[in-house]
């Protein structure tokens, strides 16, 4: 199972994890999946990695020694647009999911996965395939529907997602896969994942400034 | 107080009545004593250096000398009146004399030397009995000349009342002017004023009944001063009057007005006011009815027989009610009112004893000037006591305002206290429903994990112990989230952890949802719901993987409705190859294991009002669980 780029060179991985024994779960399984994986378990070896030269996907916890996950996702995500990146995280829960896809990261890989899983979802992910979960996709659109008050949670701005998007949504939130919702909206099985990307792409705040606009387009900054 | 009349009825109470109507009937004396005083008091003076007292007065042919004030015997025609006649001396030089008549009735003609200067009938507030009208007029000076002159007086008089002429004054016009001004402004002006004022308040009171007309005592009060009012202006039923009838029927106002007073005081101090009492408008009802159908003078004597009668036998009884509310009440209105009737009682008694000629030598009529001033003081009163109630119902509305409001601030601050508790209660409850939820699953699973490893395991098993650890804490995380009663939303996440769990194991997991809607949604269904079905769920797919050896195993979602409502029915069946229900033979450990797990199945269903069909052959196991059409609000089996 060796996945190889487009140039048949191998696909490095930047992997950021400081609890080593989750650093080496992961590693061993990229690796053997083929893999080129450096490793940092704080956010200066992350940045030095970085300066070393861009990977072309970027793994990294929120939770580091010496910073947060999301730090290093703005920042990579501003000088390399094109490494992908995913946060790994412990639950898959939205609160550390969704403040990393506000930043850049367009996907999540759960600490507990299986190998296989694990080189599926990169490999998917370097294809242009965003995972995302039923839990992610319900936390989306039920801040599409809330009203006046804010929900708890992270900020989101989901007034760019289409209708069509916030139906994938639904069926990913309600458990259809991706086959059955292409069938139910009339897509083909093949554009599902590639909304997703989209999704991400439109919950992304890309400056500070655009961040302090949609905060007060949503409401939640008053001047 | 009550209490003591109760006890001893009869004795206190009546020491009572006493102990408050002797001083009461002492200050009426009191007020008596005063009016009598102050009529004397406030009798216009007149010039006395220019009396003419002396007259012969020629009488149905007779001729004989008399003194004046003088009363005529009563007379029912115009025709040949009494003539008066009399001499007075004129000097010389002084300019301007005039006559001047203080008071007569019921009309007159004055002549000097042969040339009338005055008659009275046409002024028809001079020809009204009631009012003692004055008259003055200017004698041209070519008409006197040096020495005696003579000075004639016809007296008209229309019965029944007698005529009477008082003292006639001949003099320079400055020295008798002031003295016809004093009684104008007493006798003509000052009833015009009470009219106006009376005519004003019964407008007000009008007005004030028909806003509240459960206050009948207005209305009464503004009829009274109505009737009051058309008496004052309209002519006098005395000759030559154009609408005799007209005026005849207004004779009949003063009993009824007085009537009305009576009605007034009774309902004014709270009593109800008696059937038989209307016999008290009879009097005055019959005058209408005779001066309707007979012309006069019939009226007239009527009136004098039964209407001035009427009117002092009601000034009597409103005396009577007042003295009662007096006693009853110990109040400042019906003190003053008290007093007012007495003045008006003692004004009514001296007309009378002029009438009749007890009192020699006035004739001025005063009762209805004091019956006018008591109704505007009575009015007044009203109207006083309306804008006090008024201001009472402005200071109660202000008072029910602050009271609203601390009521509503009160409601308030127990409004969030109540909230504080609820939400207080509901943390608790919700932090022990987790904390159940944690120790039915990953508390046991942690636990398992700790035994496996302090007895030296390795590998496999405490990998799976730790994955369902994870597994359930996942699950707990996500049955806390907030998903709107779409149960949907539950196992679409559910169906990920099923996935994920399946993969290694080789077994496909296919979903099968048979109704776009999925499963209908439940507004009632509660975090603790959520978890209790998603585990019965883990069990049946942890069985299929364990027990059964599937290699497929097929989640089918579907709505129903039997006609009561639309329910979900969530089943799931492997290919595997089944167990005995029974729980009897094949291996001890597993089976024991198998029965534990589908027990508590069973009670998970139960808690959630669900029911669990379970059926198991050769060919595979379905675990079928129905949801109610509405979840239980309480765990009822629970704790």
């Amino acid at each position: 199972m060796t996945d190889q780029g487009e140039t048949g060179e191998a696909i490095t991985i930047l992997l950021v994890e400081d609890d080593a024994p989750t650093c080496w779960r992961l590693q061993d399984a990229l690796v053997k999946a083929g893999y080129e994986v450096r490793t940092a378990g704080t956010l200066g070896e992350a940045r030095s990695a970085l300066a070393a030269g861009a990977p072309r996907v970027l793994l990294t916890d929120l939770r580091l020694p010496d910073g947060h996950g999301v730090e290093l996702i703005r920042e990579t995500r501003q000088r390399f647009p094109d490494t992908e990146i995913m946060v790994i995280s412990a639950l898959g829960d939205e609160e550390s999911v969704i403040s990393a896809i506000t930043v850049g990261a367009t996907g999540y890989l759960l600490k507990d996965a299986f190998p296989t899983d694990i080189a599926t979802t990169v490999r998917d992910l370097v294809a242009g395939h965003s995972p995302i979960s039923a839990s992610i996709a319900r936390f989306i659109v039920r801040r599409t529907q809330s009203s006046s008050e804010p929900p708890p949670g992270p900020a989101l701005n989901t007034a760019k997602l289409t209708p069509r998007e916030i139906d994938i949504l639904w069926g990913i939130a309600k458990g259809f896969s991706y086959a059955e919702i292409a069938s139910h909206l009339g897509l083909s099985r093949q554009t599902v994942p590639g909304h997703i990307k989209n999704i991400y792409r439109k919950l992304e705040v890309h400056t500070r400034s655009e961040a302090v606009f949609e905060a007060v387009q949503q409401g939640l900054i008053k001047l | 107080m009550s209490e003591i009349a109760a006890k001893a009825p009869a004795r206190p109470k009546r020491r009572l009545i006493v102990s408050r109507l002797v001083p009461y009937l002492l200050l009426q004396a009191l007020v008596v004593i005063a009016t009598v005083l102050g009529l004397q008091l406030l009798q216009p003076s007149d010039p006395d250096d220019f009396a003419l007292s002396g007259f012969s007065l020629r009488e149905d042919g007779k001729a004989r000398p008399v003194t004046l004030p003088h009363f005529t015997s009563s007379r029912y025609s115009l025709a040949d009146p009494p003539l008066y006649t009399g001499a007075f001396t004129f000097k010389g030089g002084d300019a301007g004399w005039s006559v001047f008549l203080p008071r007569f009735s019921n009309a007159v003609e004055v002549a000097i030397n042969g040339v009338v200067v005055l008659d009275s009938r046409r002024d028809t507030n001079a020809n009204r009995p009631d009012r003692n009208t004055p008259e003055i007029a200017a004698i041209p000076s070519s008409l006197l000349h040096d020495g005696s002159n003579e000075i004639t007086v016809r007296l008209f008089v229309w019965g029944p009342l007698k005529g009477f002429l008082d003292t006639v004054y001949v003099g320079p016009d400055a020295a008798l002017r002031p003295a016809f001004e004093t009684r104008t402004l007493l006798f003509v002006t000052l009833p015009v004023v009470f009219s106006a004022w009376q005519s004003i308040l019964a407008v007000i009171l009008a007005i004030m009944w028909l806003m509240r007309r459960r206050e009948p005592v207005y209305g009464v009060l503004a009829a009274a001063m109505v009737l009051g009012v058309i008496q004052a202006f309209m002519p006098p039923p005395v000759p030559p009057v154009a609408v005799s009838r007209l005026a005849s029927v207004l004779l009949a106002s003063a009993p009824i007005e007085s009537a009305l007073i009576v009605v007034f005081g009774v309902l004014f101090f709270g009593w109800r006011w008696p059937r038989y009492g209307m016999l008290l408008f009879a009097p005055g009802l019959i005058v209408f009815a005779v001066g309707l159908i007979a012309g006069p003078p019939l009226p007239r004597i009527l009136f004098l027989l039964l209407g001035i009668p009427t009117v002092g036998f009601s000034l009597v009884l409103m005396a009577c009610v007042t003295a009662a509310a007096v006693v009853r009440r110990q109040d400042a209105a019906s003190l003053t009112i008290g007093c007012a009737v007495t003045i008006v009682l003692t004004c009514w008694i001296h007309d009378m004893l002029s009438v009749f000629e007890f009192v020699t030598n006035e004739r001025t009529f005063v009762s209805r000037l004091s019956y006018s001033a008591m109704l505007v003081a009575i009015g007044a009163g009203l109207t006083w006591r309306f804008a006090r109630a008024l201001n009472q119902v402005d200071g109660f509305a202000g008072q029910l305002v602050a009271r609203v409001r601390e009521a509503e601030e009160r409601l308030k601050a127990s409004f969030a206290r109540e909230e504080a508790r609820a939400r207080a209660a509901a943390l608790a409850n919700e932090r022990t429903r987790l904390m159940r939820d944690l120790h039915d699953g990953l508390g046991g699973q942690l636990i398992s994990i700790v035994a496996l490893s302090e007895r030296g395991h390795e590998g496999a098993t405490i990998t799976d112990a730790a994955r369902a650890a994870l597994k359930d804490l996942r699950l707990v995380i996500d049955s806390m989230d907030d998903i709107g009663g779409d149960l949907m939303l539950a196992l679409g996440s559910w169906r990920e952890r099923a996935a994920m769990q399946l993969r290694p194991h080789d077994i496909a997991l296919h979903w099968r949802v048979a109704t776009p809607q999925g499963l209908p949604l439940h507004p009632e269904l509660r975090p603790w719901h959520v978890i209790q079905i998603v585990r019965i769920l883990d069990e049946a797919v942890t069985n299929a993987v364990k027990h059964a050896a599937a290699r497929h195993i097929t989640v089918t979602i579907d709505t129903r409705d039997d006609g009561h409502g639309p329910y979900g029915v969530i089943s799931v069946a492997d290919d595997g190859g089944g167990f005995d229900l029974g729980g009897g033979g094949g291996e001890a450990a597993g089976a024991n294991q198998t029965a534990r797990g589908l027990r508590n199945m069973r009670s998970r269903a139960t808690r959630c009002g669900a029911v669990l069909v379970l059926s198991s052959d050769r060919s595979g196991t379905c675990v079928r669980l129905q949801l109610p059409q509405v979840f239980p609000d309480s765990d009822a089996a629970a704790g």
